[in-house]
């Protein structure tokens, strides 16, 4: 599935995000624009989504990242996400607090499920869920 | 401070005192006309409610128009927007600078879209955004996010 990068309003020149939009378990009115982020080994969301999908963090083991230059408390669960089509089960830090724009998609979680093309240039990127492999 | 007539009852009504009122609204969704308070569009008719109190259904589309326009506010037509042929075309982006434009009034802001340009609703707080959506029936198809005031804020660069 095929997805155009986000333009943003900039003061300079156009600022240009590779997004894809994120159904976190059943909230389908409002998917999460996430961040493509190869550099995450997790996926990393704002904590208050957690919340708005009636995903309880009361139990899950929590730990002290620094994103971005910023100390957070990421708390670690399992969501249901839907993207480009596939709604799988994945690993989840959400984090408070998570001053930015973007949830970001990392590594564990995200690029082992799917197979991205990006294209700068032209400024999209496709994403296809992996094929299975035994 | 001009006196307009609304369902049979005067009302004095300023523009200052009617962006006020607005400042506190999140726009409901525009099906045709609309007018521009602070960046963002609302139905008039939504607007004329709220300042006077008085029911949508005593008063025309028409007439909220008409009242906001002698104030000062700009009333257009959706899918009318001539500033979208205007946008330089060798703005860099998919959109050519399109999406950059519509998000432009919203930075700082959670915003709803439900198309590429086509911003739903934008709050201060996510869970604003989820209860109007959710109040209104509406799908943010293209996605939700918290338009970034920054660099920094887009793509998690850390500060100096």
């Amino acid at each position: 599935m095929r997805f155009d990068f986000l333009e943003l309003p900039g003061e300079a020149e156009r600022l240009v995000r590779p997004v894809v939009p994120v159904q976190v378990e059943d909230l389908e009115d409002a998917p999460q624009l996430c961040l493509i982020d190869t550099g995450s080994t997790a996926n990393r969301f704002g904590a208050w989504i957690a919340e708005a999908t009636g995903i309880d963090l009361g139990a899950a083991p929590e730990s002290l990242v620094m994103v971005g230059g910023v100390h957070t408390t990421a708390r670690h669960a399992r969501a249901e996400l839907t993207i480009a089509g596939l709604r799988y089960e994945a690993p989840v830090s959400f984090c408070d607090p998570w001053p930015f724009a973007f949830n970001l998609l990392g590594q564990e979680g995200f690029l082992r499920f799917f197979r991205i093309e990006l294209c700068a240039a032209e400024f999209w990127l496709d994403v296809r869920p992996e094929v299975a492999r035994d | 401070m001009p006196r307009f007539t609304i369902a049979g009852r005067p009302f004095d009504l300023d523009h200052s005192g009617v962006e006020r009122v607005a400042r506190d609204l999140l726009p409901d969704p525009v099906r045709e006309h609309y007018v521009v308070m602070g960046g963002r569009r609302f139905p008039p008719k939504q607007v004329i409610s709220c300042v006077t109190g008085i029911d949508r259904a005593d008063f025309t589309t028409h007439q909220a128009r008409r009242i906001l326009k002698r104030l000062g506010f700009v009333a257009a037509r959706a899918g009318h927007d001539q500033g979208d042929e205007d946008v330089a075309a060798p703005a860099r982006g998919p959109h050519r600078g399109r999406q950059a434009a519509a998000l432009e009034p919203y930075v700082g802001k959670w915003v709803a879209m439900s198309g590429p340009t086509e911003v739903l609703v934008a709050a201060d707080s996510p869970g604003e955004v989820l209860a109007w959506l959710s109040r209104h029936e509406r799908r943010a198809s293209f996605g939700m996010f918290r338009v970034p005031a920054s660099v920094e804020e887009a793509e998690g660069v850390a500060p100096l």
